[in-house]
């Protein structure tokens, strides 16, 4: 719109000063939570054995990966999805336990809450991994870059299938269902490097690049779905 | 849904004065709408803030025109700058408009009320309000030009 009728409607619609604005703000401002704020009040409910265990798992693939003469990588790249299996386990703790209706009825909208613990443990994992890859490149020899991409794929792949797992089963099951997703990525993961398909060869990039691409999309589709589900429900 | 407090404020008493063209009760209604805000918590952090405010302050300042006790715009309405012939033709023009269809130009261009909120406010699709706005402008636009 032309910034003249906007400034004229502007001005057509000007109204005089409110006089008690000042006055009223300062009694009844309330403080709104800043996302830092709402990401570290969050943080907080999670569950310590899922940083626990988050740390634990990571030692592991680096105690593995440190044991071995060759494949540091694709040790580490199979485990992977067992720190994502830990982070499913978090995000979908209100579902599992039918706590979503109480959690609902709470100051804090839980699609906020699920939002921030998603983000807390999210942001963990990917620093682990992000520490891992330059370590991993060391030890291995590869490229920073290329290990990441190992790191993050069967990660982001074990998530989607988990949240969608998690939404689809609901209770205990649902938590057994994610273990399962977690163990055939980390089967297929171990396969692909025991038979003649490897992955872990220069010439497969392409295709890693286009799994990764994939991953993501997956990831952040039934991310989207889980938060959007969430959402819905508070009106039920 | 961080929400710009004093902005708001401002919005609402604007739209608030609009409607009763009184400023004191104007404004006695503005702070109703936030105090029923900041007492409701369910509304908090929905991504519904705004829809929640303009249906409160709609609603209050619908019940307020029913009292008898409106009052004509008062003549000392701040300038805001801009050629003062201008002013007067967009006014007479605005003057003609329905009273609804002003209310959508004060909420839409005025105080930037997203279209997805005004939407759900009046309770239409995305196609008929730009439609219906698209119109308004049109007139309003011709007439500051012409």
């Amino acid at each position: 719109m032309e910034k003249k009728l906007k400034t004229a409607l502007d001005a057509a619609f000007a109204a005089p000063p409110p006089e008690r604005k000042a006055a009223f703000l300062r009694v009844h401002r309330r403080r709104e939570l800043d996302p830092a704020e709402l990401l570290l009040t969050q943080a907080g409910y999670v569950r310590w054995w899922t940083w626990a265990g988050s740390a634990a798992l990571f030692a592991v693939i680096l105690l593995l990966a440190a044991g071995q003469e060759s494949g540091t990588v694709w040790t580490a790249s199979a485990l992977t999805p067992l720190l994502a299996l830990i982070a499913v386990a978090e995000w979908g703790r209100s579902r599992r336990y039918g706590m979503e209706e109480l959690e609902l009825a709470c100051r804090m909208p839980l699609r906020s809450a699920l939002l921030a613990r998603m983000a807390a443990v999210g942001l963990l994992h990917f620093a682990l991994l992000g520490l891992a890859a330059p370590i991993l490149s060391l030890w291995g020899g590869g490229e920073m870059l290329q290990v990441g991409i190992y790191l993050l794929t069967p990660y982001l792949l074990t998530a989607a299938v988990g949240m969608e797992l998690s939404r689809r089963v609901r209770g205990q099951e649902g938590l057994l269902a994610c273990a399962a997703a977690a163990a055939l990525v980390c089967a297929v993961g171990i396969w692909t490097r025991e038979t003649a398909f490897d992955l872990y060869r220069t010439e497969s990039a392409s295709f890693r690049w286009a799994a990764l691409a994939l991953a993501l999309a997956a990831s952040a589709f039934e991310f989207v779905k889980t938060i959007k589900e969430t959402e819905e429900l508070r009106w039920n | 849904m961080a929400l710009d407090i004093e902005e708001q404020y401002d919005k609402i008493y604007r739209y608030c004065f609009f409607r009763l063209r009184d400023r004191h009760r104007a404004e006695d209604v503005t702070q109703e709408t936030f105090l029923r805000w900041l007492a409701s918590d369910t509304y908090r952090d929905t991504g519904q803030t705004l829809q929640y405010l303009y249906t409160v302050a709609r609603n209050l300042c619908a019940d307020e025109g029913r009292r008898p006790t409106a009052e004509p715009l008062p003549e000392d309405l701040p300038a805001e700058g801009g050629d003062p012939l201008v002013s007067i033709a967009l006014r007479s023009e605005l003057d003609r408009l329905s009273p609804e269809d002003r209310e959508l130009v004060l909420l839409r261009v005025v105080n930037e009320v997203p279209v997805g909120v005004l939407c759900r406010l009046y309770g239409v699709s995305r196609f008929a309000l730009y439609r219906r706005l698209r119109g308004i402008l049109k007139r309003l636009r011709e007439r500051l030009e012409g």
